[in-house]
């Protein structure tokens, strides 16, 4: 599989694991994605927060990752948000008529706020 | 005008192939970074829902990408032996029941129409020949910076 156009990084600030995603989100990786994102709920995160501000585009193979996770992390009663859209992605989140779908939050610091 | 043209298994795996091409030419070329992504998720798109369901021998095909690039469009014609299937006439998403999220079936379908400037099908001589023409300038200086 051909992942070098994609990085998958977390890092934790406060009771907030945030994932960095970076690069490109399609179909060849979104399950990378799904996976490291259920593997954080399962293993008992309460809080966890996706970063988008370095994805330059994503596929709708990413949105159902996405969508995946938010109903395991709703399973786990755990919060999981998104951040960081930038421009174009926002477009995508807008075509896919997904921007009500999630909790989606301008910046990192604005996230941390609501669920630190 | 300037083609490639390009085959590719039908395996998730190597759609990065066609990632990497699409990406080395808008670089050559010039093409912006806004209609170089839209172009990559609408060919991710097209080339994903082949695989996921144009066959069901489990066995490996081929699937052919010719990208052909004007003065001022870039298109992308795609070329399967797998069944039938017009993406232009499938369905948009259902909206989800009240109070549940949407699922994502029907959804790159949806979103691909959106992206590109034409979007056109074909059925010959038993391949199916999915096309998408964008519109955009293509060899403007500094292409690859603008937003």
């Amino acid at each position: 599989m051909n992942n070098s156009a994609l990085s998958i990084g977390e890092t934790r600030a406060g009771s907030v694991c945030v994932v960095t995603l970076a690069g490109r989100i399609d179909s060849s990786n979104a399950n990378d994605v799904m996976a490291a994102l259920t593997r954080l709920i399962t293993a008992g995160e309460k809080s966890i927060l996706v970063d988008l501000g370095a994805v330059l585009y994503l596929t709708s193979a990413a949105f159902r990752a996405l969508l995946v996770a938010t109903d395991e992390a709703e399973r786990q009663a755990a919060r999981f948000a998104l951040c960081s859209l930038a421009g174009h992605v926002r477009e995508l989140f807008e075509m896919g008529g997904l921007t009500e779908v999630f909790a989606i939050h301008e910046s990192r610091e604005d996230a941390l706020r609501q669920l630190g | 005008m300037r083609e490639v043209e390009l085959r590719i298994g039908s395996e998730m795996a190597e759609i990065g192939t066609l990632r990497d091409a699409l990406d080395a030419l808008a670089a050559e070329l010039g093409i912006g970074m806004r209609p170089l992504m839209q172009l990559q998720v609408a060919l991710d798109e097209v080339v994903s829902n082949l695989i996921k369901y144009a066959w069901d021998d489990g066995g490996r095909h081929e699937i052919l990408v010719r990208i052909r690039a004007g003065a001022d469009q870039v298109e992308l014609e795609i070329v399967d032996d797998g069944r039938a299937f017009d993406p232009l006439a499938a369905p948009a998403p259902e909206p989800p029941p009240a109070g549940k999220r949407p699922r994502p079936g029907g959804l790159g379908i949806h979103m691909v129409k959106q992206l590109v400037d034409q979007f056109a099908y074909e059925r010959i001589a038993g391949r199916n020949h999915t096309r998408l023409v964008k519109s955009c300038a293509v060899g403007a200086i500094g292409g690859r910076k603008e937003e």
